[in-house]
């Protein structure tokens, strides 16, 4: 039979001292480990919210990002035209376009400096994303004029990034005409005409193609993140169009899925982001689950005594184990809620940082999503577990006569 | 009147919760060094620049690369007493996973410029000699288990072998430096073979920095603002920093990272300092009887006051301490296993001092708190707090 | 012929103490009827409370055997051990005997958790223990919230709630004040003489013995004298149980 939970719910009330500094303590631990997960959720949700899976990127074979790939204009075009399997629209034409990847160094509003991402398209690229690509203040920048666009989310964290100001890219002045919003990555990101870009920076050709293909058609490409760790890369099966692009002669090509290539670009970050919510997970957790044992312990020594009336009573050592774990489980998910709530002042707060591969900073916010709070709780309860298993086993084994004779 | 042995009974008196709470402060404290010294790790690279040496870089950003010509110019410049070039090369050994840095540079004037990179004299001569050779850094030559004299393939992933191949490099060298600034996880190699494969293949590289030393008693901001000056009207503005800046400059664009640790850190912090006063205060739950025996055998609320306090700071003193020696003694290892992407981990006196600080700290909180509660504590109160 | 409810035949415990070996009860042979009061005396250390314990099953016998309630008590394990006690035994120590944290009502239900009795049920079980020890208006109370008296009275609702064979006492008055312990003692030989429970109460206080029907004597962990005694009936209740 089981000992009634009212008891264990109201024992950890009874000390209230006790019970709050341990919920605190496991609360800044949760806290903590949440802001990190909420911190990799925001990245990753930012460049996975942009990954399309029909549309496909065309890079230079040995490349591993925009940023190292290169072609000349006629190249591009070549390229454009040696792939049928390119959706087509009736306003637009063939929906490909030739894109261009630099960077400028910019003062962010916290001082120092900063490569923000740059990136030069043709009017193309706004009709393949017209959908999740908004302008919302001022206008598109019109072809063949020194004109910028802002994403949104770089407004007020770069200095200067405002609706009319002017931006210094090598001697030539462009101003800002608009502002867009995108979910994903573009919406840190500064755009530009393409040749006019170009010519700014004193590239020859644009980084990559970009192209929205025809429904149901199959890349074949390799997942990228199969790629980079390989010493021996596998590579593409026989017939694919991504075989066909990497063998021709012309203009060799290496093609992903946006969806592919996005999580390639991230990996590294949220791989580290990982780790280190990992690690914090497993130190701050043992100092937690410390603490949790202690709490735990002190209150049977509290209570060795009702633990030896509901042995007398006919109760048997496994309900009393269990009752002791509940109430450190309590323990647990009430430091868990504590850690969510410590952390939600955390959800939509801009952070930005340097992502390595690309080199160009990253705009982002921490994002407290539903994986967050459930690793935060199920954190929590793994907390009250293994903190509260030694005193319960402890209290299950004592035995009625010693129990009772404790004041 | 404090007995030390009084002190130490006290905190016997349950075991397992002392050597529980000591072993969280221990492993918090141990993270907290951890944490601290990846900041200082950071910018330990500026504190080491040499501030007579200064950066030239594209004042648009580093993606973009300078004429070569642009160094004559800048030798050119009076107070600039000699120059050398590097140009970032951005390849992998086989496979993605296997990164670290490869500038093409000037084998004549690099150990000038840079003398904390030390090569024994032959291998340097060799290096210098070899067109086809590189310099690695002893780190690198440790991970890849590399000698002088072994080939090494690169995939040029942002500089393609026009050839369609990797390049390859014979090592001649393998240079050591002391100072973090100047990692030992780097490869040179010519510039000129660089710029004569690529030329074959119909592309002209650029540079991207351009290293310039400072004669000594010319004015560095002169040096610098005439650096600035010579470009103004050409194709390409400059950028001008002393090395320092330009280190501070990456540093900076992780984005606020001391604020990041400062956040984890406090956590720990709030979490341990719960934990320790969690533990005094059930001590004194115990020991309340003591005390009002203590009280009426005559001592001062001051000495028992101070008893507590004490108690407080040797437990957590005891867990910082262990902290501390445990950090100090897995630098090592920790700087091996973050080795790839973080050269140069060593834990330096300003963090021991945080560790200790943080240790007595908390050790001070967690006593205050009972203590203060046990002062005012009348006898025969204290006598009942047992029950 | 009243049946053993309790017998013991060279009842045999001993206890290790900081390397020495200590015999509480040696040898011990002691018979008590069913439906009598008895009241276990000695000096400290005979082995009073020791006795007790391996009686109400919360210890095992070095040696000899117990046969309590038709049960020989050596034979039973752990799990049936708790099994039989929590039928047969109700327990009354001499102080903290409720948990805290739960009001009269829920200390007394306790026991009744472990029958298979449903919810309604055991409410009415332990309302009715209660309103026999004359505490039914406090059974919301909180331990705290009652006097050491009442304490021990809700103790003894809690020991009758599941109608066991046998209450055992240990000192059930050692911390009361002179009324309250008599009100504890009268509530005691009430359930002896209208429910004709079983009871054994051991006791130092040779005016709580007056209480009982016998008085047992302790000494050395062996059988001293036994006295019988005429318990007094307080006055009203003489003519309440020719009634009834």
């Amino acid at each position: 039979m089981l000992i009634p939970l009212s008891y264990n719910l109201r024992s950890l009330f009874v000390r209230k001292s006790a019970t709050f500094l341990t919920v605190l303590g496991i609360g800044a631990t949760v806290a903590i480990v949440s802001g990190v997960l909420a911190l990799q959720q925001g990245f990753a949700s930012m460049f996975t919210a942009g990954g399309r899976e029909d549309v496909a990127i065309f890079l230079r074979p040995g490349a591993n990002s925009e940023g190292d790939s290169q072609f000349s204009r006629d190249r591009g075009l070549k390229l454009i035209k040696s792939i049928p399997e390119i959706a087509v629209s009736e306003e637009a034409g063939p929906l490909a376009s030739m894109e261009a990847y630099l960077a400028v160094l910019l003062p962010p509003a916290r001082g120092g400096v900063t490569n923000v991402p740059l990136r030069g398209v043709q009017p193309v690229t706004f009709e393949i994303r017209k959908e999740e690509l908004h302008i919302v203040a001022g206008r598109k920048f019109t072809p063949g004029n020194d004109e910028l666009i802002i994403g949104s989310r770089l407004v007020d964290r770069i200095q200067n990034c405002r609706l009319d100001d002017v931006i210094q890219l090598n001697k030539t002045p462009f101003r800002v005409v608009g502002v867009f919003e995108h979910e994903g990555q573009f919406g840190g990101e500064i755009w530009g005409d393409l040749d006019r870009l170009l010519a700014a920076m004193g590239r020859y050709g644009p980084n990559r193609v970009i192209a929205q293909m025809r429904p149901g058609t199959e890349l074949g490409s390799v997942d990228p993140l199969e790629v980079m760790f390989e010493d021996d890369p596998p590579e593409p099966a026989e017939g694919t169009l991504a075989a066909r692009l990497l063998k021709d002669t012309e203009v060799p090509a290496k093609v992903y899925t946006e969806k592919q290539y996005l999580a390639s670009q991230t990996v590294f970050l949220s791989g580290a982001l990982y780790f280190l919510g990992g690690l914090l997970m497993v130190i701050m957790g043992t100092a937690a689950i410390f603490t949790a044992t202690n709490t735990m312990l002190s209150a049977l020594a509290a209570r060795t005594h009702e633990v030896g009336i509901l042995l007398a009573l006919g109760y048997r050592p496994v309900p009393i184990f269990f009752s002791f774990l509940f109430e450190a489980l309590v323990l647990g998910l009430l430091g868990g809620l504590a850690g969510c709530l410590l952390a939600q002042p955390f959800n939509g707060v801009k952070a930005g940082t340097m992502n390595m591969q690309t080199f160009t900073e990253m705009a982002f916010a921490f994002r407290v999503t539903p994986v967050v709070l459930g690793i935060a709780i199920s954190f929590s309860l793994m907390l009250g577990l293994l903190g509260g298993a030694w005193p319960a086993w402890r209290a299950a084994r004592l035995k009625p006569t010693v129990a009772l004779r404790q004041g | 009147m404090i007995s030390v042995k009084m002190v130490w009974r006290n905190l016997m008196r349950r075991p397992l919760r002392s050597v529980l709470t000591t072993l969280s402060i221990t492993v918090a404290i141990g993270l907290i060094c951890f944490l601290s010294t990846v900041i200082t790790t950071l910018y330990s690279g500026i504190q080491n620049a040499d501030n007579r040496r200064l950066a030239v870089m594209s004042a648009v950003g580093l993606f973009v690369e300078l004429p070569i010509k642009y160094q004559a110019a800048i030798e050119k410049v009076p107070g600039v007493e000699m120059t050398t070039k590097f140009q970032w090369f951005g390849g992998y050994y086989r496979s993605q996973k296997n990164f670290f840095a490869q500038f093409a540079v000037d084998p004549a004037t690099l150990f000038d410029m840079y003398p904390e990179c030390r090569v024994p004299a032959e291998q340097r001569e060799a290096f210098q000699r070899g067109r086809t050779s590189c310099l690695i850094g002893s780190a690198l030559a440790k991970e890849f288990e590399w000698k002088v004299g072994d080939t090494i393939p690169i995939i040029g992933a942002l500089n393609p072998h026009p050839d369609d191949r990797a390049w390859e490099f014979q090592v001649a060298g393998i240079y050591h430096s002391e100072v973090p600034n100047f990692d030992n996880r780097t490869m040179f190699f010519h510039w000129d073979y660089f710029e004569e494969t690529l030329e074959a293949g119909g592309r002209e590289p650029g540079v991207g920095v351009f290293s310039v030393r400072v004669a000594p008693g010319a004015d560095v901001p002169r040096v610098i603002a005439d650096v600035e000056q010579a470009f103004h009207d050409s194709e390409q503005r400059v950028d001008c920093q002393t090395e320092a800046e330009f280190q501070r400059q990456f540093v900076t664009m992780f984005g606020n990272l001391p604020l990041f640790v400062g956040w984890i850190g406090t956590g720990v912090l709030i979490a341990i300092l719960m934990a320790c006063i969690n533990t005094m205060l059930m001590s004194l739950r115990e020991q309340g009887a003591e005390i009002g025996i203590l009280k009426a055998l005559g001592f001062t609320d001051g000495a028992t006051f101070g008893m507590l306090v004490v108690q407080s700071l040797v437990l957590c003193g005891l867990g910082g301490l262990i902290g501390i020696v445990l950090a100090w003694a897995t630098q090592g290892a920790i700087g091996t296993a973050l080795g790839t992407t973080f050269p140069g981990y060593t834990i330096q006196g300003v963090t021991y001092a945080l560790a200790a600080a943080v240790t007595v700290g908390v050790g001070l909180v967690a006593g205050i708190v009972p203590a203060w509660r046990a002062a005012n504590l009348r006898c025969v109160e204290a006598l009942r707090e047992t029950n | 012929m009243t049946q053993a409810m309790i017998q013991a035949r060279k009842l045999t415990k001993r206890y290790k103490r900081g390397g020495e070996t200590l015999v509480v009860l040696d040898g011990l042979d002691l018979e008590m009827s069913e439906g009598r009061f008895y009241a276990l005396m000695g000096p400290s250390g005979s082995g009073k409370t020791t006795l007790l314990n391996l009686i109400g099953g919360l210890d095992q016998p070095d040696e000899g055997s117990l046969v309590v309630a038709d049960e020989e008590l050596a034979h039973l394990g752990g799990a049936e051990l708790s099994r039989w006690r929590a039928r047969n035994i109700g327990f009354v120590f001499q102080g903290f005997n409720l948990i805290p944290v739960l009001s009269a009502l829920e200390n007394v239900e306790l026991p009744l958790k472990l029958t298979p009795l449903s919810r309604a049920e055991r409410r009415k079980h332990a309302q009715f223990a209660l309103e026999l020890v004359g505490l039914a208006d406090r059974m919301h109370h909180r331990p705290r919230q009652l006097s050491g008296g009442q304490e021990q009275r809700v103790a003894i609702a809690r020991a009758v709630a599941t109608d066991p064979r046998v209450i055992l006492a240990d000192e059930p008055t050692g911390d009361l004040d002179r009324k309250s312990a008599d009100q504890v003692l009268e509530l005691l030989g009430r359930l002896n003489r209208e429910f004709k429970k079983t009871i054994l109460m051991v006791t130092h206080d040779p005016h709580a013995a007056e209480h009982a029907q016998s008085i047992v004597h302790l000494d050395k962990g062996q059988l001293g004298r036994v006295e019988e005694n005429a318990p007094r009936v307080p006055a009203g209740e003489a003519q309440r149980s020719v009634r009834t």
